[in-house]
């Protein structure tokens, strides 16, 4: 008891503090994992097949076939993977970036249907050579994503309209919008069923992976992500950003342009969100149906939250999320869990991530317990 | 000129309900949603808790239906009321944890728990019912309706209060009318209530004056949990009789921004709840004028951009009256 006592309090408390900041990301994803698990326990027949199969069922599998030798399959699912990790690291960077400032925007749906149409439009009605098409429809999206992404920033300075709520309306206006010009100007007469126009071949992005839809999206990620960083971390606006995010009060004693940083930072994000809406445009699916999946600007969130807002990270936390998304399809396909689950472990490994005393709570516990046994271990001797 | 006035009599008391209908839900979560923000926790969760509270309602009356055959429906249908505001309340109990426990960011954990309760309720969905749209397939049972007799002599008011088929308004509706002298009375009457308020307004010197901060705001998260859970139920139970999924469909951020819009105060939040009610009857009435079903949808989230907008030109205009 004297020896765990012995230590000064504040070197115990820094072992603390440094034992909780390196246990809180595995910590977390175990524990929603592990609730995860015991939903499935409660609804499934076979929950630890179907566990396995999220966690393993996104993977190429190696095996032996008699006449081929080794082989390497499902390397289409893995492609999805990939296609899916590169829209959610688009937008998990568009909402990183003005949750840094502390802008709760919600807007990457409507921000990427806008830029999915933008650069849809002017890749069908712009004739010339597709470098030049290619890049103005690059253009149009950004510009169509920054200026969905500053409004609810400006209402916000301008009208202290809460940018939740505002960005929530927004997708609204922006998702109908795009229904209503898919449905009505854009609609491909021959299509059989509500959609635009195949885009031009030589305007469709370059396939990496055959059989899959990897575009040279990927190799731009990098870059990208990179920008993300540079922005945030080596920039006066990523300076303003990061002391608006801070404390907006402290920013505007220094004199800092409180204003212009929040809107600045929802439109950078609006680029990024639209980016992704021409990644599934041109990318994935070559045409816009009239129903694009809705709510990936929340999974952007949860990848953003899960990188706790780090640039670099987000493309691992999309990996991983895109992963287990995969994972959850080859789930719902095999066994008696549906996909859903992994929306409920997300959400839950959010709480546990942000529940910032709960871990040093418990570190702190079991550090108490630690020493407490290793004293009694040294009086029993 | 007696004519003119019989009918737009009439066709007032006609819209009037009508816009109280679609008004329920919003201006139930609304309250919640100005209970809490007055305690100082905006709860960006109503939306989730919305959702739950419908889910669990559908699934509480049928497995009571299931469980107590015996009972008469109406019974199955509170015991299902009841399990839906029983978990909303659930679900804000545990934001009210995480947040003051724990220390979470409100508005990041009311995110998560928003899809937390869009994940679960599509789960569980499919996993009892096999279908992933709706509880179509099961037979719900609604609240009831509450009939006011002895107004056959006053026609509009008959109408007004009993509905054009003189089938009475909603059980719920009347207590999202109820609740706003209630709330009035518990924030300015009691002791409870001014606490609350003093704890939003500031906390320190609240906790300095020995007001109990933490445990009025766990009180004004779990009321709000109620509040919404009510409007959740209402929307399964009334509104429609089944759930679909996402049949909140963002009604829980129209409350949150009905309190925006509102600044902050009873009756102003309880006018934009009525607003925003009577935008969704606007769009569905034009619909039935045959106008494009997309630009129709756009038409209540419009209205909230401009209410909020309208809302912060006043205040600033009042800011800058008052320097």
């Amino acid at each position: 008891m004297k020896q765990a006592t012995a230590l000064p309090l504040q070197q115990r408390l820094q072992r603390q503090q440094a034992l909780a900041q390196r246990l809180r990301l595995p910590v977390a994803l175990a524990a929603g994992l592990g609730c995860g698990f015991l939903i499935m326990c409660a609804v499934s027949s076979e929950p630890l097949r179907a566990f396995l199969t999220l966690l393993t069922g996104a993977l190429p599998r190696l095996h032996w076939g008699a006449g081929e030798g080794w082989q390497l399959t499902r390397l289409v699912r893995f492609g999805a993977v990939i296609e899916d990790a590169i829209t959610l690291t688009l937008l998990g960077l568009a909402v990183a970036i003005p949750f840094r400032a502390r802008q709760f925007s919600l807007g990457a749906d409507g921000q990427l249907f806008l830029g999915a149409l933008a650069a849809t439009v002017v890749s069908l009605y712009l004739p010339g050579p597709w470098f030049v098409v290619l890049s103005l429809s690059m253009l149009a999206a950004c510009a169509s994503g920054f200026l969905w992404g500053a409004l609810p920033g400006l209402l916000k300075t301008r009208f202290q309209a809460n940018e939740i709520v505002t960005t929530l309306m927004l997708n609204i206006v922006a998702v109908q919008a795009y229904r209503w010009l898919v449905s009505g100007w854009l609609r491909d007469p021959a299509g059989g069923f509500i959609v635009t126009p195949f885009l031009p071949a030589s305007l469709q992005l370059p396939v990496l992976l055959v059989h899959t839809n990897v575009t040279v999206m990927l190799l731009a990620l990098p870059l990208l992500v990179w920008t993300s960083w540079l922005l945030l971390m080596r920039t006066t606006l990523g300076y303003e950003i990061r002391v608006v995010g801070q404390s907006a009060a402290f920013a505007l004693q220094a004199g800092l342009p409180v204003q212009r940083t929040v809107w600045l930072s929802m439109g950078a994000g609006g680029v990024l969100a639209a980016l992704a809406g021409m990644h599934i445009s041109h990318g994935l699916l070559k045409r816009l149906p009239v129903d694009l999946p809705a709510g990936l600007g929340y999974e952007g969130l949860l990848v953003a939250l899960l990188a706790r807002c780090e640039p670099r990270a987000v493309p691992w936390a999309a990996l991983m999320y895109a992963y287990l998304r995969t994972g959850a399809l080859a789930m719902e396909r095999s066994t008696d869990v549906s996909r859903e689950v992994v929306l409920v472990i997300q959400a839950l490994v959010i709480l546990f991530l942000v529940a910032e005393r709960m871990q040093p709570a418990l570190a702190g516990g079991w550090l108490r317990w630690r020493a407490r046994r290793v004293a009694g271990g040294r009086h029993d001797a | 000129m007696t004519h003119d006035y019989w009918a737009w009599s009439m066709a007032a008391a006609t819209l009037l309900p009508a816009v109280l209908r679609a008004a329920t839900p919003i201006l139930l979560a609304a309250l919640g949603g100005l209970i809490s923000d007055l305690a100082g926790c905006i709860n960006v969760g109503l939306e989730g808790l919305m959702l739950v509270a419908a889910f669990f309602a559908v699934v509480g009356s049928v497995l009571a239906a299931y469980w107590l055959p015996g009972l008469p429906p109406v019974w199955h249908a509170w015991l299902g009321a009841l399990a839906g505001v029983l978990a909303a309340m659930l679900l804000a109990l545990l934001l009210a944890v995480f947040h003051l426990e724990w220390g979470a960011d409100l508005i990041v954990a009311g995110i998560a728990l928003n899809v937390l309760a869009a994940g679960l309720t599509v789960f569980l969905l499919s996993t009892l019912v096999g279908d992933k749209g709706s509880t179509a397939s099961l037979d719900t049972p609604v609240l009831p309706a509450l009939h006011l007799p002895g107004l056959q002599s006053w026609p509009q008011l008959d109408l007004l209060l009993n509905g054009e088929h003189g089938r009475g308004h909603h059980l719920l509706l009347w207590t999202a009318l109820l609740a706003i002298p209630l709330l009035r009375l518990l924030l300015r009457h009691t002791r409870t209530g001014v606490w609350l308020c003093a704890s939003g307004e500031h906390p320190q010197a609240a906790a300095e004056a020995g007001i109990p901060v933490k445990r009025m705001r766990y009180l004004a998260l779990l009321v709000s949990g109620m509040l919404a859970g009510l409007g959740g139920v209402y929307l399964s139970m009334g509104y429609l009789s089944l759930f679909q999924s996402d049949m909140t469909a963002g009604r829980g951020f129209l409350a949150l921004a009905a309190v925006f819009v509102g600044a902050r105060g009873l009756t102003g939040t309880v006018l934009a709840s009525l607003l925003f009610g009577a935008s969704a009857v606007l769009s569905t009435r034009l619909g039935a004028a045959g106008m494009a079903p997309q630009l129709l949808y756009m038409l209540p989230p419009v209205v909230t951009l401009l209410a909020l907008v309208a809302a912060g030109a006043r205040k600033q205009g009042r800011a800058h009256r008052s320097s």
